[in-house]
């Protein structure tokens, strides 16, 4: 059982109110939903839609055709009326106006009865939201409720079921770590995290700081790790370009560091409210000279809590610059779960900071010789360029040591065919599996840097190899070139780059095409 | 990184490690390399002085920590011994504010030089009168970039015709720090003669016991490069210590025009607002680790 609703209207009128409203409703009554947001870079107006899908087993992804549509303006059901599967449904809001704001709310009502359910929950959680005027919102949905009849009469599931989007999912790694200090300048889609961790200050005691720019941020985060502060910080596209000097400084200090890089389309400003994967290069290579550094990139929000944590703790221990790596589609999708993120990892800050009695703390961005003052002795150079890159060989052994997943296999095991991809495409990549019945197994890789010599291995005993990526040119097949001396032929390459995400409708026939049998 | 033990012969009593180490005290091995006669030299005895009468005060020698930037005056952080993070060219001041929220109870004094703080890292400087963190920021202005062999920072005189960058010669205006420190909201504004540095060390005393961000602009020759502005001392005079209104101060602080070697130079606290609140007395977390006097490391989430 699935069904897909498509809640659209100009920005402002209150969209993800209702897609919110309707997500808790529906995970009370023991359904996963997967909620997904495609805005334009407008405040009021234009034209929004979330497509919030309803299944009653995990769901990861979205279609783009609709079973029904809550239309909060003529544009929405005009634009979308040609997208309604056979015995679709448009919720029109033209009956429903004379509740003015309430508007959103009367259709979340009336959304409500069509799907069969009665409407306690709805109004617990109206009564909890505190941006709704409670009276004359409980009008609005029992009026919206009444005004329906009963379309799809789905029966209520005893199921334990949470909603978390990736951005939150990243603030729980990181509260789980002991976060002290995140540092941000606003940017889309990195701001999502900012947002996350400013609002659980005041509960969890750490703090954020809006600096005036990326590199302030990115330098005090370094100057705050240098005085023992757990730091993260984080920016998408061209603010963490700014960011990639202090990333180099973050190489000669080896003080920890955990950055976010938040993708999206670029080159420049590009589509900043949309979605892509054609950062995975740049978090690999960014900033000057050669050091050592962990890419990371988590496929669901469980996983952005799972991530954000390792990371925490391995550059903790080795004084590492650690890069976790997400996307919009990923921060702003709105999953649902049963399970709880993996106990994490304890995050001890384990060496002499500024302030010590009896010692001097001292760090540069020269070149140090051992009283930490700056150094041009070719022998001290390289012997501090080799201990930088044999510290790859302790991270390995750690994360073997602590059980952490490097990359996950779904899927068929021993198919023939093997799918490859990597961080928000996994929720796509696994309801089409799921859903098309397919012969495949699929290799989610999380840890780009280092990489599991495993991939190599199981990349060799597939007979067919199909790569899925978010981008124009591959960026992780290109990886497994370098990396693996592994071509992926470009006729099985499927790559989206008009800034959307892939939806198992539009993947189960490109896969098809390419799957052996 | 580095973590070295603070010399066994400099431990005890603070005035007999001064009578016994003399002007070694506070200082490391490290040979100086700034040009033989820089008065890089005399401010880097003017802040090593600051920090000894402050130490004798009881502030603890660890508690201290220095932030450089890239330029002749960085290399100070290889020469005074105490904490250091020699930052990226012109990132001094947010790296210094990060150890500072790192940690609320440091001491944090900042050295930068004037094509470091005023061309490269501008954006941060004019953004510190807003935050107003608890520290210290000492520019050694020569009026030129001396490291990279002598092209011109947003502060150089018109007509400097040395600059390998500007076969022309200098065209733009130079800038004027101290009123646009002024006009930033700066609480505390200083200016200091390199040469002078018993001046210096007790103006940069105040300066770390000032409860903000305090910024202290010290004239500099160099003696390789822009020599055409050196030999201001006769210019300069000593304004005495006194409460000012902004408009004082600006009048004050546009004597100097940094343009030409005529007219007085001001030297000593032109501005000082003791109203201001400081950035960790604005936020409860900052708050807590202040009044228990500790960083984030040793804090205990309840």
């Amino acid at each position: 059982m699935k069904l897909s609703i498509l809640i659209g209207g100009k920005a402002g009128q209150g969209i993800n109110l209702v897609s919110g409203l309707v997500s808790k409703t529906l995970i009370h009554q023991g359904y996963f939903t997967f909620n997904y947001r495609d805005y334009p870079s407008i405040i009021r107006g234009g034209h929004n839609f979330n497509i919030l899908t309803l299944c009653d087993k995990q769901i990861m992804s979205h279609e783009t055709t609709i079973d029904i549509i809550v239309s909060m303006d003529e544009l929405t059901s005009s634009l979308h009326k040609s997208e309604l599967n056979k015995g679709g449904i448009i919720i029109e809001s033209a009956s429903y106006e004379k509740f003015g704001l309430n508007l959103n709310v009367a259709l979340a009502g009336a959304l409500m009865k069509i799907l069969g359910f009665n409407h306690d929950v709805l109004i617990e959680n109206i009564k909890a939201n505190k941006s709704i005027n409670n009276e004359k919102g409980i009008e609005a949905a029992t009026a919206g409720y009444d005004s329906v009849q009963v379309k799809y009469n789905l029966s209520s599931q005893k199921k334990n079921i949470t909603i978390m989007t990736g951005s939150k999912g990243l603030a729980i790694g990181a509260v789980n770590s002991g976060i002290d200090l995140y540092t941000g300048y606003p940017m889309t889609p990195s701001s999502a995290l900012l947002h996350e961790l400013a609002g659980m200050m005041e509960k969890n005691g750490h703090f954020v700081f809006q600096a005036e720019n990326e590199l302030s941020a990115v330098n005090s985060a370094l100057g705050a790790s240098f005085a023992g502060a757990k730091v993260m910080t984080g920016s998408s596209g061209g603010g963490f370009d700014l960011m990639t000097e202090a990333l180099s400084l973050q190489g000669t200090t080896e003080l920890p560091l955990v950055v976010h890089l938040a993708q999206r389309p670029g080159p420049a400003t590009g589509l900043p409210t949309f979605t892509s994967q054609g950062d995975l290069g740049l978090a690999l290579r960014a900033g000057h000279g050669e050091f050592p550094r962990i890419v990371a990139a988590p496929g669901t929000p469980n996983e952005c809590a799972e991530v954000t944590n390792e990371l925490f703790y391995l550059t903790q221990k080795y004084g590492s610059l650690g890069i976790v790596l997400t996307d919009k589609h990923l921060l702003e999708g709105e999953y649902s779960y049963e399970d709880a993120p993996k106990k994490p990892l304890v995050v001890k800050v384990d060496r002499k900071v500024p302030g010590t009695t009896g010692f001097i703390s001292k760090v540069s961005s020269y070149e140090q010789g051992e009283d930490g003052n700056v150094t041009e002795d070719g022998s001290v150079v390289i012997k501090t360029q080799n201990d930088r890159l044999a510290r790859y060989e302790g991270m390995r052994k750690e994360i073997k040591d602590k059980n952490i997943s490097m990359y996950k296999l779904h899927g068929k095991k021993n198919s023939k065919n093997l799918i490859i991809g990597w961080g928000s495409t996994c929720g796509a990549i696994i309801d089409s599996i799921n859903k098309g019945n397919l012969d495949a197994q699929f290799l989610q890789v999380i840890y780009m840097k280092p990489m599991s010599p495993d991939i190599k291995k199981i990349i060799l005993k597939a007979k067919n190899i199909i790569l899925v990526e978010n981008n124009l040119t591959g960026q992780l097949g290109r990886l497994l070139r370098e990396r693996f001396l592994i071509a992926i032929l470009k006729q099985n390459r499927i790559l989206r780059y008009d800034g959307r995400s892939f939806t198992p409708g539009m993947l189960i026939p490109e896969l098809k095409k390419r799957m052996k049998k | 990184m580095k973590a070295i033990p603070i010399p066994k012969d400099e431990i005890g009593k603070i005035a007999d490690v001064e009578k016994s180490k003399g002007l070694k005290f506070l200082r490391t091995a490290s040979p100086v390399t700034w040009c033989p006669g820089c008065p890089n030299y005399s401010i880097m005895e003017g802040a090593r002085r600051a920090v000894l009468n402050l130490m004798k005060q009881g502030w603890k020698r660890e508690d201290f920590i220095m932030v450089a930037g890239i330029g002749c005056h960085g290399k100070i952080y290889d020469y005074i011994n105490i904490n250091g993070f020699n930052a990226l060219h012109g990132r001094a001041l947010p790296t210094a504010f990060g150890v500072k929220l790192g940690n609320p109870n440091l001491k944090v004094m900042v050295f930068a030089g004037d094509g470091d703080n005023y061309s490269e890292g501008m954006e941060h400087f004019i953004h510190m009168g807003r935050f107003n963190p608890n520290m210290t920021l000492i520019v050694h202005d020569n009026q030129g970039f001396s490291l990279t062999t002598g092209q011109a920072t947003p502060i150089t005189q018109m007509g400097y015709n040395k600059s390998k960058a500007e076969p022309y010669g200098e065209v733009h205006y130079p800038m004027n720090p101290l009123k646009l420190a002024l006009m930033t909201n700066i609480g505390f504004i200083a200016r200091c003669n390199a040469r002078d540095f018993t001046h210096t060390a007790e103006i940069i005393e105040k300066a770390m016991k000032y409860n903000g961000f305090a910024f202290v602009e010290i004239i500099q020759d160099c003696i390789i490069f822009n020599t055409a502005v050196n030999g201001r001392d006769e210019n300069m005079y000593k304004v005495e210590s006194k409460k000012r209104t902004f408009d004082e101060a600006l009048k004050l602080a546009s004597e100097y025009d940094y343009n030409s070697k005529d007219g007085k130079i001001p030297i000593g606290i032109i501005y000082q607002d003791d109203s201001k609140i400081a950035f960790d007395e604005k936020f409860p977390p900052l708050k807590k680790l202040k009044e228990q006097k500790i960083g984030w490391r040793d804090f205990k989430r309840s």
